[in-house]
């Protein structure tokens, strides 16, 4: 058997906390050397607590030189400089999603580890749900017949206790609603249905950047044909939180509460009926721990992994497109408040609908 | 004053009509939005416009003075639990003060006068009574100290909105889960008072407020001031929803006969459950466990703490058990709470705020309730 990989998990926040940990725990491959955070104290108890034998540092420099590789859980604006410096001390780096907060960035560091020979994994841990390669393999098998069009739609009330809070403000988080659950998204589509070749988009932005609301209407131009989806993700309200994939004999359906099993809904007879499909065999653990392997065995076998740094990079480059061609959605509730009351209150730039372009 | 030039902070920026009155206030071309948040992950509705999320406080009066930075104006939507209502208010009023802020806001409540206000509450000069409920005492006690400092000096204003409705608002989203669970009566064939007060509207008075020297130290209720009844507010929810849901009428006769049968914790209200809790017979049951009670009481002093929208949001998620009654054929019975919300004949007088500030209602009933709906379509409640 190999030496187990040295690794340390860069930034003690909610995502290390709940996923990477647990994942890091369970795997045989992996041995935890470090866990880095600038609240050392955090680092400090998170160890305690989880009954881990490993060092709690403050700068992940300062355990470079005793690790094969890391786990990247740092805040979004921080992704990319830190990626840099351990991928030129030659470490393997797995990035929680997004990969940079620009296209441009998450390239030249694509770029880096392609010329250090390094791996670089993007946590794209829906990939690693079981129904992700389900529908891959019905769509591909043709079960479906030829498929029409998507709808997939996310949203609930806002709830990430993110330990640093970063989520809100532009300079670290890099966007809104698009770039933090958009990125699994679009990651999932363009791999189900082939590269974006046309798109709309609409977001609820009033100025900081952060949209909370957006729909996005999409082409795709893949071996499929061309294949129109509608996405809305929501980061104040409730939605339906499943993809549904219409096509000619049938339609299939994942749903974010059983990410395990692909519904395919048809009708026998003229009477509806639903199947239930899931994968035997399909390895144990969870997606985090599936994604882990998969970044295990990218590094042993030096191949790639199932996501890589120009996958990340074909996503933001599309994001940057939403962002840089974006329409105001329609919020006419809203309206209201621009109109002119008494000949005071009047519409200004960040109200009216003269911001839409 | 010209406080279109001023940075505006907004407490309980992360509710409802915080949310909204950060809107407002960028649609008005204010400089900047100050807007205090306590709870960072509950800031994505205002996150998306250009206003300055500043973490805080109201406990916490070191949080409160940075949070402030050099505003000069606050508008104080902020309530938290009804049992720091005043410490909250008193500690924003101190930093105010201290700061010069030029003009504070005082978001009130009609509630004042209670969950069900007595006739002889419409005008504002009605005497304050105890009314045993922690939210509305509280926040009658929080009017006295802001016109305390009104008196040594601080330029406020109190408004006593109603039932405050409009996009985003929990009595619209809570009704039409509710309608669709089978869960809502015409409580006393659905005439109780409602007293709305859209957002909007509510908003016009803040800045009417914030204009007019005439209205400092005085309290003013506020709302649309049309006489849309309880049964009025339901019915324009059900008509957005098809198949059209089945609402029964029930007595306020019947839904005391039906609290004395229940014997079930789950039964009736939370306040009737915790009147079995108190009473003697259950706890004679439980004198073994000697911590049972204080656990109860602390347990339900907690929740009576609450305002009213947060109990309701609790009770509407410990209700959905309840809708199981329902499929029993019983007749739904409404909570004690909302049977008192939806039992006052007082239409509060708008009259004052007429007068004194140039109030009038902009949104009409059936305006506000079109614009509701643009927004539950939106929401996907529709």
């Amino acid at each position: 058997m190999t030496e187990p990989i040295r690794l340390a998990i860069l930034g003690c926040g909610a995502i290390t906390r709940s996923e990477h940990i647990p994942a890091v725990s369970a795997h045989p491959g992996v041995q935890l050397v470090a866990l880095v955070d600038t609240d050392l104290p955090r680092a400090g108890a998170l160890i305690r607590n989880r009954g881990l034998s490993c060092r709690a540092v403050a700068d992940y420099r300062e355990v470079l030189g005793q690790v094969d590789a890391v786990v990247n859980a740092l805040p979004n604006h921080l992704h990319v400089s830190s990626n840099m410096d351990c991928l030129r001390a030659g470490k393997h780096v797995l990035c929680e999603k997004p990969l940079a907060i620009t296209a441009a960035e998450a390239r030249s560091c694509t770029e880096f580890a392609e010329e250090k020979k390094l791996v670089l994994a993007v946590g794209m841990n829906r990939r690693f749900a079981a129904s992700h390669s389900l529908l891959k393999l019905v769509i591909e098998e043709g079960l479906l017949g030829s498929i029409q069009n998507y709808d997939f739609q996310y949203g609930g009330a806002f709830d990430w206790r993110s330990a640093s809070g970063f989520y809100f403000d532009r300079a670290q988080a890099g966007g809104g609603a698009l770039l933090d659950f958009g990125v699994h998204m679009l990651d999932s589509v363009i791999d189900w249905f082939g590269p974006v070749s046309a798109f709309d988009y609409q977001d609820d932005d009033w100025g900081s950047g952060i949209e909370a609301n957006l729909f996005l209407d999409l082409k795709h131009a893949g071996r499929f044909g061309e294949i129109p989806g509608h996405l809305q993700i929501s980061r104040t309200f409730g939605l339906k939180n499943r993809l549904l994939v219409r096509a000619a004999a049938a339609s299939a359906e994942i749903t974010v509460s059983d990410p395990e099993v692909v519904v395919i809904h048809r009708a026998i007879g003229g009477a509806p009926v639903s199947q239930t499909l899931q994968m035997e065999n399909f390895s144990g653990g969870s997606p985090y721990w599936r994604q882990l392997d998969n970044f295990v065995q990218s590094i042993a076998n030096r191949g790639k992994p199932e996501v890589d740094g120009w996958q990340a990079v074909r996503v933001l480059e599309l994001i940057e497109s939403c962002y840089a061609h974006k329409r105001r959605i329609a919020e006419p509730w809203t309206e209201i408040g621009a109109e002119s009351r008494a000949g005071s209150e009047t519409s200004s730039g960040t109200g009216g609908s003269e911001t839409r372009t | 004053m010209n406080w279109r030039n001023e940075t505006v902070f907004v407490t309980g920026a992360t509710g409802f009509i915080g949310g909204r009155v950060c809107e407002r206030m960028m649609q008005a071309g204010v400089p900047k939005v100050r807007a205090l948040v306590h709870g960072m992950h509950r800031a994505a509705r205002i996150a998306r416009l250009p206003v300055e999320l500043c973490p805080g406080d109201l406990l916490e009066r070191e949080s409160l003075r940075q949070a402030l930075g050099g505003a000069k104006i606050v508008i104080h939507c902020g309530v938290g639990l009804a049992s720091s209502i005043v410490r909250g208010t008193e500690n924003m009023l101190a930093v105010a003060q201290a700061a010069g802020v030029k003009r504070f806001i005082h978001v009130s409540t009609a509630a004042i006068y209670g969950i069900t206000p007595p006739p002889g509450s419409e005008s504002e000069d009605a005497p304050l009574r105890r009314t045993g409920d922690a939210y509305c005492d509280n926040k009658a006690a929080a009017e006295k100290v802001v016109l305390n400092y009104g008196k040594r000096g601080l330029p406020v204003v109190i408004l006593r909105p109603s039932i405050v409705w409009g996009p985003y608002s929990a009595w619209s989203t809570r009704l039409m889960d509710d309608l669709r669970d089978g869960r809502v009566a015409f409580i006393a064939g659905g005439h109780g008072a409602c007293n709305t007060t859209y957002v909007d509207n509510l908003i016009d008075a803040m800045v009417l407020g914030l204009e007019n020297d005439g209205a400092l130290n005085q309290a003013f209720f506020i709302t649309d001031a049309e006489r849309v009844s309880w049964g009025d507010f339901i019915r324009a929810h059900m008509a957005l929803i098809e198949p059209r849901p089945a609402v029964e009428e029930i007595s306020r006769a019947e839904i005391e006969a039906s609290r004395d049968r229940s014997s079930g914790l789950l039964r009736g209200s939370m306040k009737a459950a915790a009147r079995v809790a108190r009473s003697k017979e259950f706890r004679q049951m439980l004198m073994q466990i000697p911590l049972t009670e204080a656990a109860m009481k602390k347990a339900w002093n907690w929740v009576s703490a609450l305002p009213p929208e947060k109990r309701e949001r609790l009770r509407a998620r410990f209700g959905v058990r309840r809708a199981a009654a329902k499929s029993t054929n019983a007749k739904f019975i409404p909570d004690a709470l909302t049977e008192a919300t939806q039992s006052t004949t007082v239409f509060f007088s708008i009259e004052k705020a007429r007068k004194v500030l140039g109030y009038e209602p902009r949104v009409r009933f059936s305006e506000g309730m079109k614009l509701v709906e643009q927004w539950l379509r939106y929401a996907a409640y529709l």
